[in-house]
């Protein structure tokens, strides 16, 4: 058996995708097929933000996995010889 | 053909359907709903993919299962070798 802690993250991780994948397609897919004066329309964003926010954090993601690769290669350099 | 050629080929495919429809060329009419569900499509398919790999990572950590025989073999094998190499002389330093 996985620890608790293992179980409870893992599962964590498991039904915070759900909910992100259920909202995501709701919001692209099946909202352009109800009528816009639904109540459901008041629960999401507009369009736009569709779009802009997987990219924007997709650009996070990089930018994040650049620095960390950055400060790794930074701490493991060997110090430079002494030259005359 | 190699399997990246037939990734990309079909990625081909679909991109270029789904620019076809998207780009609106003249003579095509496509319902209002249907084309504003389909522009952001690759985007969609993406943070699918995504929501896939972050719950498939999430499910295999929590059933990932303990190898309690294994486990006890390989404490076996390090105490024998240790016993092994004292007998040969080597001396161990602080555990």
């Amino acid at each position: 058996m996985a620890t608790a802690t293992d179980q409870l993250v893992g599962f964590g991780l498991v039904a915070f995708s759900l909910v992100l994948f259920v909202y995501y397609t709701l919001w692209i897919i099946v909202l352009p097929f109800i009528d816009s004066d639904h109540g459901i329309h008041q629960y999401f964003l507009a369009r736009e933000y569709a779009v802009i926010i997987p990219v924007v954090a997709g650009l996070l993601l990089l930018l994040f996995i650049g620095v960390f690769i950055m400060i790794v290669m930074w701490k493991s350099r060997k110090p430079a010889k002494k030259s005359d | 053909m190699t399997k990246l050629g037939q990734w990309l080929c079909g990625l081909a495919l679909l991109g270029s359907a789904w620019a076809a429809l998207a780009l609106a060329p003249p003579g095509l009419q496509v319902p209002t709903p249907l084309r504003q569900a389909l522009l952001p499509l690759p985007v969609y398919l993406l943070v699918a993919f995504g929501c896939y790999s972050l719950a498939t990572v999430g499910y295999r950590l929590a059933t990932f299962n303990d190898c309690e025989e294994a486990a006890a073999e390989l404490q076996e094998h390090i105490r024998a070798a240790r016993a092994d190499l004292a007998r040969r002389g080597l001396r161990f330093g602080p555990q």
